[in-house]
């Protein structure tokens, strides 16, 4: 296999150094043919070989939280499912499969790159008033994009996104995030997904990087199970997130949007986050502001604070505050406190009790316990 | 006697304690590509696979040696001040938006292999390996146990 290589290549490069002058004519004609269709065979033939020695040095196959990949077809499939169970608080207990999700991606080297999430929520649930029932289940395209590369700085993605608002709603799946009840601010105060056009990159300054994005949602075309709300009607944003060292993160949104719900209200929402991890410990905080156009006094401020400590072996102790507006209602806030264990990294098991004042509505107590895992 | 158990006890501690070398350990790329150089930030972007196009427009392909092989640890190390299991959630991460980690090659000599014949690879091997099938376009010091 060796030799063949070698050969080849020493081939490929005696073709690109012909440096003959040109024939005439008919001459000149066949030898331009010639030469085309040598480059080409030449290039058909290294990209068979990169991918016969890929194939055979490769550690390919399937791996846990990784996926597989289709042969060369740069089609790569994975995904996550979790499980939930809640209960001890004021309403009755319940158990839930409630996420399966299955990623599809393709990216043959191109500058085009196409990724989808297709996700079966409440697959199976049973509760204290209810048997085991998969009636409920029902398919919703979580996520459908094209992304081209235009330089190294800029892509253009278009498709339905998760909204770019802190860090939460963008990694939201359970085996990614460190409690099984996900904060009141990340998702209540602005609709979780976008439709639309999306410019996003990553330009250096100097020894940092700064990530951004810059989106419009025109459309609700790929929103067709609309089970929980909001949904924007049209909304126009922008993330920011600058990496100050390896360990720190700091993140700015901004979104001008209109709801479904009450098309006629523009609503101007802002948020700050952090992120920072140091070795097994990690702080997260997000804190939005939304004020609107609405005669009633809608303004809101939400925001938590989570902190994760490493307890022993691959346990780690969860703690989290949060404080959120409600309309119409008291100031709410509400403490978290859990173990969560990652016996491998795709894999994880997660217990909390959530408790608070003025949180019946938004986010009740209880004990919250899931099990999820990458595939 | 004093000198003695010095001696003996340092004796100990060398045979107990691993011990470690410096290894230089070279970027390649493939000879065709018109690069000359890399930096060490690029090639953490690389790594990262924030940086996917080179300065040219061709998609760079990273390339990785096993998780348990002590260059990649080392390497690891030297570019990431991380080893590779301390990247497991970003990589995570990344999983979830479509990206994949850098291909994982069996060998140095599969990395040589596949950067000789494959436009855009870039991939890391001990420097005493190098031949010229290959172009080098980085040096980085990394510390293995001998």
């Amino acid at each position: 296999m060796n030799s063949l290589l070698r050969t080849t290549f020493s081939y490929r490069q005696g073709d690109f150094r012909l440096n003959h002058a040109p024939p005439k004519s008919k001459k000149r004609a066949w030898y331009a043919l010639f030469r085309t269709e040598l480059t080409a065979w030449v290039t058909v033939l290294s990209l068979t070989l990169s991918v016969a020695v890929w194939a055979e040095d490769t550690q390919k196959g399937y791996q846990l939280g990784r996926g597989y990949t289709l042969g060369n077809s740069g089609v790569h499939l994975g995904g996550y499912a979790g499980a939930e169970i809640e209960g001890l608080g004021s309403t009755p207990w319940s158990f839930n499969i409630n996420d399966l999700s299955l990623f599809v991606t393709w990216d043959n080297g191109s500058r085009l790159r196409f990724f989808s999430e297709t996700e079966v929520e409440d697959l199976l649930s049973a509760g204290e008033h209810q048997s085991l029932d998969g009636r409920k289940a029902q398919f919703r395209l979580e996520r459908l994009y094209l992304d081209y590369l235009v330089n190294d700085n800029l892509a253009v993605r278009l498709g339905k996104i998760l909204t770019p608002i802190g860090q939460w709603n963008v990694i939201h799946a359970d085996p990614l995030v460190w409690t099984a009840t996900r904060p009141v601010a990340t998702d209540n105060l602005f609709a979780e997904h976008a439709t639309g056009l999306m410019l996003h990159g990553n330009v250096p300054i100097g020894e940092h990087s700064l990530e951004y994005s810059v989106y419009g949602d025109y459309s609700s075309a790929l929103e067709p199970s609309r089970t929980e709300p909001p949904f924007f009607d049209n909304a126009l944003g922008t993330h920011l997130r600058y990496t100050i060292d390896d360990d720190l993160k700091i993140g700015f949104s901004y979104v001008d949007f209109a709801l479904q719900s009450s098309a006629s209200i523009r609503n101007h929402l802002a948020g700050f986050d952090f992120a920072w991890t140091h070795q097994r410990y990690a702080i997260n905080s997000e804190i939005v502001y939304r004020n609107n156009d609405a005669k009633t006094n809608n303004n809101a401020w939400q925001g938590y604070l989570q902190g994760v400590s490493p307890i022993v072996g691959n346990f780690y102790a969860v703690g989290r505050y949060e404080f959120f507006d409600q309309p119409s209602k008291q100031f709410g806030q509400l403490g978290v406190l859990g173990i969560a264990y990652r016996p491998i990294p795709p894999l994880v098991w997660k217990i909390e009790y959530r408790i608070g004042e003025h949180n019946r509505d938004l986010a009740p107590d209880g004990l919250f316990s899931s099990l999820s895992v990458l595939f | 006697m004093v000198r003695l158990s010095a001696l003996f006890i340092a004796t100990i501690i060398g045979l107990v304690l691993p011990a470690f070398a410096d290894e230089p350990l070279a970027i390649v790329t493939q000879l065709s590509n018109p690069l000359q150089s890399v930096s060490l930030e690029t090639l953490k972007q690389v790594y990262l696979r924030k940086t996917l196009l080179d300065s040219n427009g061709n998609r760079w392909i990273p390339l990785n040696l096993p998780a348990s092989d002590p260059i990649r640890e080392g390497f690891s190390l030297a570019l990431f001040n991380k080893r590779p299991d301390d990247q497991e959630q970003y990589w995570n991460e990344q999983y979830f938006q479509g990206i994949n980690p850098p291909e994982v090659f069996a060998s140095e000599e599969a990395i040589m292999r596949f950067v000789e014949i494959t436009p855009g690879a870039i991939g890391y091997v001990r420097k005493r390996t190098v031949d010229d099938r290959v172009k080098i376009l980085a040096t980085v010091n990394i510390r293995t146990s001998r």
